[in-house]
């Protein structure tokens, strides 16, 4: 691999709190990361440190070899753009895509042709002398990852860059971004706190959470191979139940014993991790299960989202989110009497 | 419905508690405006006295007024000029030098994080509640100890130092009200793009900044224009101020020619006041 940045053992301290605690990642060169956890987990302090706004308490920070950790941000060359945007607001949208241009010292002429070709790139041709306030929340974003990619930046930041944009422009922004990065093939570290934006962009996820990385893969990895409970919940929503090892793959949970594939040993209290999406059930009027992994339980939520059903099952004592849209969501009604199933291939099991 | 509640609302807002605020309004205005407007009515007067209201108009005491200030012949004219002279040095160095601390000291109180920044501000703010009298009083023992010890004349320096501590609060109130407007990403914004934190500060915190440091500036330069309680204290047959100038017309001959000096002076703080209000516009108080 050819490690473009690398973070050796990084760890930010406020007070006595460490936001950050022994970060060891390398990003190859070109690479998509996103930088995904709940707020608080600690990446956007990660990407400060990148950015060079915080400086680390512990670690090293390396580009192409060479510790950077002290190299002051403007001396630093990474294009960033910031959650709140920071276009300058007494500038047009073209004295703001050129500023970098203008303190590297390129010449007018040559300033104006690129303003002119990022605008095109971001599709936002005409725009060049207008007001920053005068423009859109779209346009605004496209106008702030165009003045970062101006002078071509060595790494490309962004602080959850499309969270000010409604679900519908967020969805094709998310698009553009990925199409923009793969043009420019330059090194680019996302932060956002929504998974789906996450696996739409990145090529690689580091998952956070209290300052730690929990896991570091290929989204679709991280999502059908989730490193621990908290991944598994924070991906897709999943249900989480306890259980205990009772033997050789056999796991119990809401009181019987389901063969699940498992190492661990007997006595083990576990977390099963379920997706909504992978729950399944049939109409069983009988109150006892007629499968070897059914279990007994009734229909105690329904709601026709259109695209899909959502539905909440109780098992005993546990509540199971699932979702679905095939004829038997569709005829489903609340009260009823179901045994519920599961395909144990699809399920992650995680010790306490 | 919703339409029908606001007429409500409305028409309940015209009724007695809107004639009650109508009335405290007018009231208000007429108590803060009267001063101006018979001093505005007497320096049109046609008579000699300051018998109110004038038996007839006229406007031979603005050109009085012209000639006291810029005449060659009549007499105190030398006075009233060097007067005017030293109002507007001493104001433009107020300003100036206002600005010049203001700036940077607003900017290090909005961005430092501590607590002590509440403190800070409170101990510049400090010399709006001092006593005048005793401000006077103090500065005139300072000066005097100064230059006695030293030898050296504070020439104009003994009226700006003074008035730059009155103004001081109202010029770092207004930037410190800009300097909060400007979002510390934007300097970070400029930093990634290349720019060092000197540039990132010239080149966007003082351009956002530039209506609150224009106003503060002015307000500088009205305060110290206007100023007399200490500048009584502080002034010399060779440095004094056009106020100073016009008190001692005024206490030896009653004529209207002040008048007409005092009218003009607030048609310039008028001016100026309205230029502030410009600028700020929608960016927040003045005070």
């Amino acid at each position: 691999m050819d490690t473009h940045l690398e973070m050796r053992g990084i760890g930010k301290r406020f007070g006595h709190v460490d936001a950050l605690a022994d970060v060891n990642l390398a990003v190859a060169r070109g690479e998509f990361v996103c930088l995904l956890g709940p707020s608080g987990c600690g990446k956007t302090t990660l990407l400060r440190i990148i950015a060079g706004f915080e400086q680390a308490s512990a670690g090293q920070l390396l580009l192409d070899g060479q510790e950077i950790n002290h190299v002051a941000p403007h001396l630093r060359g990474f294009g960033m753009v910031f959650q709140s945007l920071a276009l300058f607001p007494h500038m047009t949208v073209a004295e703001n895509i050129a500023y970098g241009m203008k303190l590297k010292g390129v010449a007018p002429a040559q300033r104006a042709s690129r303003v002119e070709e990022l605008l095109h790139m971001v599709q936002l041709p005409a725009i060049a002398d207008r007001p920053v306030s005068a423009l859109s929340g779209g346009q605004r974003q496209r106008v702030a990852i165009a003045r970062a990619l101006a002078v071509p930046p060595k790494l490309f930041l962004l602080d959850e860059p499309l969270s000010a944009l409604d679900a519908q422009l967020r969805d094709s922004m998310q698009i553009e971004l990925r199409q923009l990065q793969q043009q420019f093939g330059v090194t680019t570290i996302v932060v956002t706190h929504d998974q789906h934006e996450a696996m739409m962009l990145a090529d690689r996820l580091v998952v956070l959470k209290g300052g730690r990385v929990q896991q570091c893969d290929a989204p679709s990895a991280v999502y059908r191979k989730p490193a621990n409970a908290f991944v598994a919940e924070f991906l897709g929503a999943a249900n989480l139940l306890p259980g205990v090892v009772r033997g050789p793959d056999q796991i119990e949970i809401l009181g019987r014993s389901v063969a699940l594939p498992t190492r661990l040993a007997t006595g083990t209290a576990v977390t099963l991790a379920l997706r909504s999406e992978d729950i399944r059930f049939e109409i069983n009027d009988t109150g006892t299960p007629k499968r070897p992994n059914g279990m007994a339980g009734e229909i105690d939520f329904l709601r026709d989202l259109g695209a899909k059903s959502e539905l909440i099952l109780k098992c005993g004592e546990a509540r199971l989110r699932c979702h679905g849209s095939d004829a038997l969501f569709q005829q489903a009604r609340c009260g009823q009497k179901v045994e519920v199933l599961f395909d144990a291939e699809r399920c992650s099991v995680f010790a306490d | 419905m919703a339409a029908v509640f606001s007429q409500r609302r409305t028409s309940a807002h015209r009724g007695s508690f809107g004639i009650v605020m109508t009335a405290l309004a007018v009231l208000g205005l007429a108590i803060a405006a009267l001063p101006v407007v018979v001093i505005l009515i007497m320096s049109f007067s046609g008579g000699t006295t300051l018998d109110f209201p004038p038996q007839s108009l006229s406007l031979r005491w603005y050109v009085s007024a012209i000639d006291v200030l810029f005449g060659e012949k009549s007499e105190g004219s030398m006075s009233a000029f060097s007067a005017l002279g030293s109002s507007l040095a001493v104001g433009v160095l107020t300003m100036l030098t206002t600005v010049l601390v203001c700036v940077p000291l607003s900017y290090s109180l909005v961005r430092s994080r501590g607590r002590w920044r509440q403190s800070a501000e409170l101990l510049f703010t400090l010399p709006i509640v001092f006593p005048l009298v005793v401000l006077g009083v103090a500065y005139l023992l300072m000066t005097e100890a100064f230059s006695q010890q030293t030898g050296v004349d504070p020439g104009l320096t003994r009226l700006a130092i003074p008035h730059i501590t009155l103004a001081l609060p109202f010029v770092l109130r207004n930037c410190i009200s800009a300097m909060s407007g400007v979002g510390i990403e934007l300097e970070e914004a400029a930093q990634s793009l290349g720019a060092s934190p000197m540039r990132a500060l010239l080149h966007v915190v003082v351009p956002l900044m530039k209506p609150g440091i224009m106003a503060g500036m002015i307000f500088a330069f009205i305060i110290s224009f206007n100023e007399f309680t200490v500048t009584f204290f502080m002034y010399t047959i060779d440095v004094r101020t056009l106020p100073i100038w016009m008190y001692s017309r005024t206490v030896s001959s009653l004529d209207p020619t002040t008048l007409a000096i005092s009218t003009l002076i607030i048609a310039l703080d008028v001016a100026l006041i309205a230029w502030v209000d410009k600028l700020v516009a929608g960016k927040g108080s003045l005070f």
